[in-house]
């Protein structure tokens, strides 16, 4: 991973969850990571149901973002599962082909994928970066967590480089820096049934409610995930249990301020 | 409409995919459909879907539960034989929309993807939740709307029927 980042937010954490935002900017900058936000940024044609229509689409839209970090000699973070995997899928998509065509559009506009660029999720940055994190963390989280990494963080293996398919183990480590116990973890990652909400809400729902039903089941006190998507449907679709996103647990354990990090904007509060 | 179908073209049409390398592989094991979330709760059968679309019987018009798909993944990973039945459902799915099968939800999402850049909506909210939290106004500008657009005339979504 290159020194300067450019920062990709995607599209739902900006428009909806603004304070995960927020967390994730107060985090790189007590870890002292040169980020940059991506210029000319768009959706990344989410690889739940936009992609699956117009596949040609994504290719161009995803490599033209991967060619603006290219210029400017960037790698590029994400904060978000999807933008995560549609972007590290284009750009393992266009090392063997594709290349010629996408380049063909881009070309018109100026630009080139070369393919010099890596992509990573804020969760391969904070390991990265494990000796500043750990310094940089001063209170004890005391609260039992369900580790919820998502789909797209380890499925394909073969395109996200993940430590494999079974039992991941990456988010969990992290959790556990903060001195958060660990009440539940997946051996399988299991889904939130984000992706149907609105296609099929019912089936969505009962989706959903099998993944909280474990949580439940080993005492977790509140949820963990990497994902904003993940975020909406367990802080939108249930009473029980909080959630918290990546950034806001290291936040909190940086002892920066709930309120200053926006915790009070959650439906389901997490009083911490 | 048909009730039964051989649609020989169909199975061409996938084996040309980049993904399909594989996809004559694909011996009925069911370990796709061991770990689909969605079957589990009454949505989509991926190993009846595979069986379907290597035998060129899948119906494209009337066999709506390839939308029902989270599209975790979870097939690709556990397939032994490397089909990649998540594949394979993304590619009936490019097929439908091209015929206006895409369900009204995903077809607002491109919709306001093509004129915003963005796949969710920029609201009041979001204008009053950035200011309180000392964050920058959110802006898709101008060029790169105009290279979103060409990008979007010189491919496929572009073309898809998005109007019903």
């Amino acid at each position: 991973m290159r020194d300067e980042l450019h920062l990709f937010r995607g599209c739902l954490i900006p428009t909806r969850l603004p304070f995960l935002e927020k967390s994730s900017r107060r985090v790189l900058e007590a870890l002292r990571v040169e980020v940059e936000d991506l210029p000319g940024a768009t959706c990344c044609v989410e690889p739940i149901g936009m992609r699956s229509m117009a596949p040609d689409t994504w290719l161009a839209v995803t490599a033209r973002m991967l060619s603006i970090a290219e210029s400017a000699e960037r790698d590029i973070v994400t904060l978000c599962n999807g933008c995560y995997l549609s972007l590290k899928e284009a750009h393992h998509l266009l090392q063997d082909r594709g290349r010629e065509e996408v380049n063909r559009t881009l070309g018109e506009m100026g630009r080139h994928y070369g393919g010099g660029s890596e992509v990573f999720h804020l969760l391969d940055l904070v390991r990265q970066r494990r000796e500043e994190l750990m310094s940089s963390l001063v209170r004890e989280m005391e609260i039992d967590l369900a580790i919820h990494p998502g789909c797209h963080l380890s499925r394909p293996s073969s395109v996200v480089d993940a430590e494999g398919p079974f039992r991941p183990g990456n988010l969990a480590e992290v959790a556990g820096w903060t001195g958060a116990g660990i009440a539940h973890r997946q051996d399988w990652p299991s889904c939130c049934g984000g992706g149907l909400s609105g296609v099929d809400d019912e089936l969505s729902h009962s989706i959903f409610k099998e993944t909280v039903w474990d949580f439940l089941e080993a005492g977790a006190e509140a949820i963990l995930t990497p994902c904003p998507f993940c975020f909406v449907q367990f802080d939108s679709k249930q009473r029980e249990l909080p959630v918290l996103y990546l950034s806001e647990l290291l936040a909190l354990s940086m002892g920066l301020d709930g309120e200053e990090i926006g915790l009070q904007h959650h439906r389901v509060k997490p009083g911490l | 409409m048909r009730t039964s179908s051989f649609d020989p073209e169909l199975p061409e049409e996938l084996i040309q995919e980049d993904f399909a390398e594989f996809l004559r592989r694909c011996h009925q094991c069911g370990q796709c459909s061991s770990v689909c979330p969605s079957l589990r709760n009454g949505g989509i059968r991926p190993r009846e879907v595979m069986e379907r679309a290597i035998t060129g019987t899948f119906e494209l018009e009337t066999d709506r539960s390839i939308w029902l798909c989270t599209m975790c993944n979870g097939c690709s990973e556990r397939c032994e034989m490397g089909v990649n039945p998540a594949g394979v459902i993304n590619a009936l799915r490019r097929l439908s929309a091209q015929r206006g099968g895409a369900p009204d939800h995903l077809l607002s999402e491109v919709k306001l993807f093509k004129e915003t850049g963005l796949a969710f909506p920029r609201t009041r909210l979001t204008s009053k939740l950035r200011g309180e939290l000392d964050l920058e106004e959110l802006e898709v500008d101008a060029d790169t709307q105009d290279e979103l657009d060409l990008i979007v005339k010189r491919t496929s979504m572009g073309r898809l029927p998005v109007e019903r």
